[in-house]
């Protein structure tokens, strides 16, 4: 199963989701974003050596709280990578490790279509602003074309009630809220997913409840 | 069929333009093929072929009367004629199947990454912005190249100099332009004239009478001007104490270098 964590707009917490959610699914969390990766880095090779096909895609595969497979942070690494080789290195994975979750950059480029395209399905963060819902509504016509089944989607950081909705309206998916917890946000940097360090908070169980959209 | 071509060389590399009209009144649909001797370069989106080539040429649907132009590049030396229309094949004309053949439809739905790749933007940074390997010490550090040829580099020739740095072909071994280093420090000195300024504010007030006091005061347009003064002071006394302890080391380590560049040159 590979799941793609798409949005359109950049900021709207793709990342921290996808590293929770994975985390809620006990898989691996591949740092697709070849030009601004955020995910934890680490030393050895990381997917810009596996997409330039001087390296294993399981040898990128980093062991933590949640398995990592890192993006390397240079320009010339997002030039050398080839994303005709991003099917072939997630089959790989998804064979050694099972689940997938692929944290997908921002925009309509090549870098946010082809994880859409060699996704199973997707999930869609969409921030409680209305600008931000005309970007996922792009990337969900994006995933429709790229046939990217599209099993939910999550309205981070709330802080107060959201059209959910109007929302699940306009997305054509279940809408999931998930309440603004500044331990989602530190979950990232500290590495320690939401569903361990805070397993009775609303916000590890609405991570829970994405990752029972997702069919294993 | 109405087709004209034309082949240029460049290098080993012979490049192809042809042109085809459907002169007949029905859709047909042509291929065209290389005659020369090498596999076909042709026409690619993100690395992806065009719809419609293969190796040795492409498949195009024409409508009637429809002109279309094509190119392609091979790794061989120009033949007379470079490419032919290999076959005319009549089409079904309610077929809207574009430029693909029958056979490559499957291949194309195959890949959903070949079909995002060709649809969707490149989204590799440009060339210019990668840095290659020989000028990437020069890009990334141009104070430490600057600094060093400066000790060396004398006179300081502010205008004409800045425009020698724009040369097409710099040469990263080469010592950066004095001038560029005297802009540097002309940079530095503005920035010590302003935490002089500062300084200079804080004495004044120190251990002041009220006449000086109140001086200070109005030229600094009231109190609200001097809001953080004292902070920022102690801020720059760490800051000053740190960059002159690490001028003088860098100093002395300038001293302490004798790169014998004249007799690499005399080896080279």
């Amino acid at each position: 199963m590979i799941l793609a964590v798409a949005g359109g707009k950049g900021g709207v917490g793709k990342t921290t989701l996808a590293y929770n959610v994975a985390a809620a699914l006990d898989a691996v969390v591949v740092d697709a974003d070849l030009g601004m990766a955020d995910l934890p880095g680490g030393r050895g090779p990381d997917l810009h050596d596996a997409l330039a096909g001087a390296a294993d895609p399981r040898e990128t595969l980093r062991a933590g709280p949640v398995d990592v497979v890192p993006c390397g942070r240079t320009l010339a690494g997002a030039r050398a990578a080839d994303l005709r080789r991003l099917e072939s290195a997630v089959a790989a994975i998804e064979r050694e490790r099972g689940t997938v979750v692929l944290d997908c950059p921002a925009g309509r480029r090549a870098d946010a279509g082809v994880p859409l395209a060699v996704a199973d399905a997707c999930l869609l963060v969409v921030s409680p602003r209305a600008f931000a819902l005309a970007d996922a509504i792009r990337t969900r016509a994006l995933a429709r074309e790229l046939d990217a089944g599209l099993v939910g989607c999550a309205v981070n950081r709330v802080t107060e009630e959201p059209p959910t909705d109007a929302i699940a309206d306009a997305l054509g998916a279940p809408a999931s809220v998930v309440p603004a917890d500044p331990r989602v946000g530190r979950s990232v940097a500290e590495e320690r997913p939401v569903v361990d360090a805070a397993p009775d908070s609303a916000a590890a169980e609405a991570v829970r409840e994405l990752a029972r959209r997702v069919p294993r | 069929m109405d087709f004209a071509w034309d082949v240029d060389r460049e290098g080993d590399v012979s490049l192809v333009r042809c042109r085809v009209r459907n002169d007949d009144a029905v859709p047909r649909r042509v291929r065209v093929e290389s005659r020369l001797d090498a596999p076909v370069l042709p026409p690619r989106r993100g690395g992806v072929p065009e719809d419609g080539w293969d190796e040795s040429g492409a498949t195009l649907r024409l409508d009637p009367g429809e002109r279309r132009a094509l190119g392609f590049a091979a790794r061989a030396p120009p033949t007379e004629p470079p490419v032919e229309i290999a076959e005319v094949a009549a089409v079904d004309p309610t077929e809207r199947s574009g430029d693909t053949d029958p056979g490559e439809g499957d291949e194309s739905t195959a890949s959903a990454t070949a079909a995002a790749l060709r649809r969707l933007g490149d989204h590799r940074p440009p060339r210019d912005a990668v840095a290659d390997g020989s000028d990437r010490l020069a890009d990334a550090d141009p104070v430490v190249a600057t600094g060093s040829a400066g000790d060396g580099g004398g006179e300081p020739e502010p205008g004409p100099a800045v425009a020698d740095g724009a040369e097409p072909e710099p040469d990263p071994t080469a010592p950066a332009p004095p001038g560029a280093t005297t802009e540097w420090f002309d940079a530095v000195d503005a920035r010590l004239n302003a935490v002089e300024e500062r300084i200079d504010r804080a004495e004044r007030l120190t251990d002041a009478d009220l006449a000086t006091a109140t001086e200070a005061v109005a030229e600094a347009d009231g109190v609200d001007g001097l809001s953080g003064l004292d902070e920022s002071v102690a801020a720059d006394a760490d800051r000053l104490r740190e960059l002159s302890d690490r001028a003088s080391a860098l100093a002395a380590r300038a001293e302490a270098t004798d790169a014998p560049i004249e007799a690499l040159e005399q080896l080279a």
